[in-house]
């Protein structure tokens, strides 16, 4: 705060905006400013500035650091999304395969085509929040990210990433560089299933499914991740373990959904009851195992 | 808009001509082109993103200029519906809309135009699917979005070069 | 009609060029030179006494040129019925978000910034927040003072009831014994926001002498004269109000505090003020529809004739009266819906509560009683074992029955709609079937009004033949300014291009009461076919001298010509006649038309009407909805698949507007029925004033089709037959919806909105 003639002048910090092009020189400018923030696509960030909720030293915009963009599939098959690809080119990118999919699937159901023209993945997921799509569908589809920081780059897995409620695993002055889809396994099938009031909403539970079935027609591999019903998206491994080696059966199936259902702990909000959530969340999972099982490649 | 941010210098090329401003880095699109370069076409009916009234083409894609902060589009294309307008011409999608009954109270009507013609500019005969999940992130409230639905199909009809 | 005239003809708006190009200006859109910015600041508590004000951190702000506060103003209470609201809160707040005190600085920032700043002292007081809480025994009184406020007429307003209406016919206690079947509930509808997309806003221009120039986005000039004048205790003419480009207002742009708030700002600095509201405060300040629980009971004998109904309506009116005895008393003369039900009585109760003021929204009360009232006559044909639309059809109201209250129905094709809609969706091709749904159809009957109030016209016959019409009306989208030429075209027959639209302005446009209420088409239709008709009288008399006949003998030619019946060739023109009445001959023409509502009254000697806060609206209009909805049985969400709506609007004058009139409103209907909702936490505080959180319909949401169905009976007192057909199509969505609902999955729900939570659980039990 300052004062001329005796008046107030600024009623908070001014902004800076800095322009980094490498990943060294974002890192560097988070570590020098108190309060900064990044800016990727703005679609979040920008929306609070404009509500009066976030008033951040400094803006580190990310927008100029080749590193961070692009979707390119890499020699074995495992996708690389830079943190910067915006939700429109990974809803278009054509090079998922199996399970990956998922990943283009709930690209697709992010709000509409002009947020997802402008808002990025690292974006998404660096704010955390478990009504959003993607954080369910990378926790499914086994997705690594890697960030950089301070100390360097580490990588940390997608189900290790989201800890509460718009808290993820990085620390301070750290980035999300890219998310990192694995190949494995290439011939399974997904599903993300989304319950909205409106088109286009947050989530008020969500699922996400991948599963692959061996050469005995029995599962051989199964991610259940359910969404919007807890801190951070929920996975079972129980429910995971239920349905490996079964036929995916309408009892199996049931099953599953019931255990994963059992693991979320739905709040109440202005998109629904957490009853409500309770009793609707086995039944859409349900659903979006039979979607996923019954998947085309 | 913030007299004490830090003022940066940003070249944007707007509806065809270049401009040159130096301007706080946490002004939105939105409030440059409305308040510095009286295109009031893009409106704010919302400053969250979610109404598409303030709908531009940036780099030819269709955003919300009320999520983008100016500073931040350094050497972008910015094309608002006044840069869709021919002097005395009306576009395909302009005429349609006018045609179709798409146009009441209006204040939606920018955002639909900027969208539609986005749209067509990448895909001159969209079907249903894709007029749908192109416009669908634009709220009407007092058409139903039945009229503007048909609007787009009529341009879309239409031969590309309007 | 002549061939090639202008009514009946789908038109181009006249306003859509500047539209789809960006070119027309809302009141945002506008700069004056030294204009401020103003901001306002609100109440966090939802009932407190203001106990002291602290604004020095709020002046010391750079740019700040003026801070106003409640004890600024005069203390001149306004409102439309009871007299009971101030500019800023005064001694006490009564809602969150009420505004208690207003900025005016050089940038917007600084206003919202010295406005965060200002501090007020409360002293808070227990909240009633509900219907029931508000009419508790130890309710917190919301308006201690309420017995000695002016009230425009008696209403029995008394500790927190705003208004207490009863209407009867008949003998409601006596008739249940002549009833086999009754059905009863309790029926609760939400808050709906207007959520027009162009949020309220003024600017408030000041001269040299001060006199006030408003521009507001509103829905009549002459209120935002009248109350900007009231509030500030000055002579209408010292305030000229206009407006730009409205982007929609649905009843919730009807003149507010907001205006005056500006007007006084300018009024201390001397310097044009912009206030322009975000979405938020405006989800939060300005006003909303009714939520409202209502009690019915419905009768039938075994046949299938509706004996009896009762019905109890209470509105939860929020913390001012505003609009509410008038909504009150709508809602209980819609209540019986369009039968012959011989007893009939309704209780209407608007209750004051701590939470922002409800007010008119698009319906005005109908649509609530509706939804409990179309929903009985399903559940009483579910108990007759009757056919839904066959038991609407048997008491069916028909031309020359009366409306409940007595007043005379002299054009009715109620029938004829519910059949149209009925027969449309029987014979629409059927849709394949989707795994895990259940469809079904819904039907409900739909009446309104729109005759009311007053409205005057002016025509002008310019040099060259062409004319100039000017009327009050503003256009929020609806598409009056078209219509209205239209209208004069073809009483002239002069092309549309011929006249052209005078903009509201209070200075100079003759008085029309507001866009609302349906009323537009029928009455200011009236009063500007009554213009152009002196217009055509003037001409035709020039032309008589002109031609050495008589008036009777001439006719009036498409194009601006006048000319003797069965004589071809020997023509006048407009324009010469226009150039003798400057020159030589009787002056400007000029036609004028003025008139007032004057119709039918209640009959004392049929029904009994105590307290309504009305006795003179309108020439009914009826309408029909059918919809095709689907039910998922796993999350209990709903989707229209299509719908048919059909409307008895007389004369449709441009037939691609009312087209646009019924699918907006629709869509508007189906939001109240199944996603809109304010919902409001434990201490009166709005939770969801943002649009991402308030469920709008959006593109994605909204049926695949919407059928309007245009009926033509014409209306002898209307415009070339035109009724009014801006609400009624929204007014039984809610209970078509409902009913469909119902027949697919057997629950019936007697709330709003049929969330998916809703239903499943309803579905459940």
């Amino acid at each position: 705060m300052r004062e001329e003639d005796g008046r107030r002048v600024d009623w908070a910090n001014s902004v800076k905006l800095l322009r980094p092009v490498t990943i060294a020189d974002a890192v560097a400018a988070l570590s020098g400013e108190a309060e900064a923030r990044c800016l990727a696509g703005g679609q979040t960030l920008v929306a609070m500035m404009n509500a009066d909720l976030l008033r951040p030293s400094a803006l580190v915009s990310l927008r100029h650091i080749e590193a961070m963009h692009g979707v390119s599939a890499q020699q074995d098959g495992a996708i690389r999304i830079g943190a910067m690809a915006t939700h429109a080119e990974i809803a278009a990118f054509a090079g998922f395969r199996g399970g990956q999919r998922i990943i283009g699937a709930a690209a697709r159901r992010i709000a509409h085509a002009p947020i997802r023209n402008a808002g990025t993945i690292g974006g998404s997921i660096a704010h955390g929040d478990p009504a959003a799509d993607f954080p369910t569908a990378l926790i499914a589809a086994d997705a690594e990210i890697s960030v950089a920081g301070p100390q360097g780059m580490r990588r940390i897995a997608a189900a290790n990433f989201f800890l509460d409620f718009l808290q993820t695993a990085l620390e301070a002055s750290e980035v999300v560089v890219a998310i990192h889809i694995p190949p494995a396994p290439a011939d399974a099938r997904s599903h993300y299933e989304k319950l909205t009031r409106i088109d286009g909403d947050f989530a008020i539970v969500s699922a996400g499914v991948v599963l692959a079935e061996g050469a005995d027609g029995r599962c051989s591999h199964a991610r259940l991740v359910a969404g919007a019903c807890g801190p951070t998206p929920i996975r079972s491994a129980a429910a995971e373990a239920w349905l490996v080696g079964s036929r995916l059966g309408a009892e199996d199936r049931e099953a599953a959904a019931e255990l994963l259902a059992a693991a979320c702990n739905p709040i109440d909000d202005f998109r629904g009851s957490a009853a409500y959530r309770r009793k609707v969340l086995p039944r859409l999972i349900t659903r979006a195992i039979e979607a996923a099982w019954g998947a085309v490649q | 808009m913030n007299d004490r941010s830090d003022l940066v210098d940003v070249g944007l090329t707007v509806n065809g001509e270049v401009v040159d401003l130096r301007i706080p880095c946490d002004e939105t699109l939105l409030t440059v082109l409305r308040e510095r370069l009286d295109l009031t076409g893009p409106k704010r009916g919302c400053n969250q993103g979610v109404c598409g009234a303030c709908s531009v083409l940036l780099d030819g894609a269709s955003v919300r200029s009320c999520l983008a902060l100016a500073a931040n589009c350094d050497g972008c294309s910015v094309v608002t519906v006044e840069g869709l307008t021919l002097p005395g011409v009306l576009s395909r999608v302009q005429r349609a809309m006018i045609e179709a009954g798409a146009v009441q109270c209006g204040f939606c009507t920018s955002g639909f135009v900027v969208a539609l013609s986005a749209l067509l500019q990448g895909n001159p005969h969209p079907g249903d699917a894709e007029i749908r999940e192109a416009l669908a992130g634009n709220i009407c409230r007092c058409t139903g979005y039945m009229k503007i639905l048909e609007a787009a199909r009529r341009a879309a009809r239409e031969p590309a070069h309007e | 009609m002549n061939d090639g005239g202008a009514v009946g003809i789908g038109v181009a708006r006249l306003d859509a060029a500047d539209k789809v190009t960006g070119g027309a200006r809302y009141v945002d859109d506008l700069k004056r030179a030294g204009m401020l910015h103003a901001a306002v600041a609100t109440s966090p508590l939802a009932h407190a006494r203001i106990r002291g004000y602290r604004i020095d951190a709020a002046r010391a702000v750079s740019g700040v040129k003026a801070v106003l506060i409640g004890p600024d103003l005069p203390q001149n209470r306004v409102g439309n019925f009871i007299k009971d609201e101030t500019t800023l809160a005064h001694g006490k707040v009564r809602y969150v978000g009420e505004p208690v005190a207003a900025v005016a600085a050089t940038s917007l920032q600084a206003a919202r910034l010295a406005a965060q700043l200002i501090e007020l002292d409360y002293e808070e007081l227990p909240s009633a927040l509900s219907i029931e809480s508000a009419l508790a025994e130890e309710a917190p009184l919301i308006h201690e003072e309420l017995a000695s406020y002016v009230a425009v007429k008696p209403g029995k307003s008394r500790g927190n009831i705003v208004w207490d209406v009863l209407m009867a016919e008949g003998d409601v206690d006596s008739a249940w014994s002549k009833c086999d079947v009754i059905v009863e509930g309790e029926f609760r509808t939400q808050a709906q926001h207007h959520a027009y997309l162009e949020p309220n806003g003024v600017l408030a221009d000041i001269d040299a002498n001060g006199r006030l120039t408003i521009w507001s986005s509103c829905q009549s000039v002459f209120h935002v004269q009248q109350r900007v004048a009231e509030e500030l205790g000055i002579p209408m003419s010292r305030v000229r109000a206009l407006v730009p480009r409205v982007g929609g207002g649905f009843g919730g742009k009807h003149a507010t505090n907001l205006q005056t708030i500006a007007a006084a700002l300018a009024l201390k600095t001397h310097r044009p003020v912009k206030l322009v509201l975000s979405r938020s405060q405006d989800f939060e300040m300005q006003r909303s529809r009714h939520p409202a629980r209502l009690r019915m009971r419905t009768g039938a004998m075994r046949d299938g004739t509706i004996v009896a109904r009762d019905t109890e309506v209470v509105l939860d009116g929020g913390a001012y009266a505003d609009e509410s005895p008038a909504v009150v008393s709508f809602a209980a003369l819609m209540s019986r819906g369009p039968y012959l039900i011989p007893n009939v009585r309704c209780r209407g109760i608007a209750v004051y509560t701590n939470k922002l003021r409800a007010g008119a929204y698009r319906g005005f009360g109908n649509p609530q009683v509706t939804f409990a009232g179309e929903s009985q006559i399903d559940e009483l044909a579910g108990r007759l074992g009757m056919d839904p639309v066959e038991l609407r059809l048997k008491n069916m109201m028909r031309a020359g029955d009366r409306w409940f209250g007595g007043q005379s129905v002299t054009r009715c094709r109620a029938a004829e709609c519910l059949k149209a809609v009925a027969e449309a969706a029987r014979a629409a091709p059927a849709l394949p079937v989707r795994t895990g749904r259940k469809r079904a159809f819904g039907y409900a009957a739909a009446t309104h009004i729109c005759g009311m109030m007053g409205v005057g016209a002016s025509v002008q016959l310019k040099a060259d033949g062409t004319v100039a019409l000017a009327t009050g009306v503003v256009d929020i989208g609806q598409g009056s300014d078209t219509v209205l030429t239209q209208i004069c075209a073809e009483a002239l027959q002069l092309p549309i291009e011929s006249v052209s639209f005078g903009s509201p302005d209070t200075d100079i446009s003759p008085y029309n009461w507001k866009t609302a209420g349906s009323r537009i088409t029928y009455m200011a239709g009236r009063a500007v076919a009554g213009a152009a008709g002196q217009v055509r009288d003037k001409i035709l008399e020039h032309a008589a001298e002109m031609l050495e006949c008589a008036p009777a003998d001439l006719e009036l030619r498409p194009g601006g010509r006048v000319g003797i019946v069965g004589v071809s060739g020997k023509e006048i023109t407009f324009q010469m006649v226009a150039g003798r009445s400057l020159y030589r001959v009787g002056g400007p023409i000029i036609g004028t038309h003025s008139l007032v509502y004057d119709g039918e009254r209640f009959d004392p000697k049929r029904a009994t009407v105590e307290f309504s806060a009305f006795d003179n609206p309108g020439v009914y209009t009826f309408g029909a909805l059918a919809v095709e909805v689907e039910v998922d049985t796993i999350t209990g969400k709903v989707e229209v698949r299509r719908a048919w709506s059909a409307h008895d609007v007389g004369r449709a004058i441009n037939p691609l507007s009312v087209e646009g009139q019924i699918q907006g409103a629709v869509v508007q209907g189906l939001g109240y029925a199944l996603s809109e909702e304010m919902i409001w936490d434990d201490d009166g505080r709005l939770a969801n004033p943002t649009l991402a959180e308030y469920a709008l319909p959006g593109l994605a949401d909204v049926p695949e089709e919407i059928v309007p169905i245009i009926v033509e009976d014409p209306e002898p007192t209307g415009p070339f037959g035109a009724r009014g057909v801006g609400e009624i199509p929204l007014v039984g969505v809610a209970a078509a919806v409902a009913n469909a609902v119902a027949a697919a999955t057997a629950a019936r729900i007697r709330q709003l909105p049929l969330t998916p939570e809703r239903v499943l659980e309803a579905m459940a039990d």
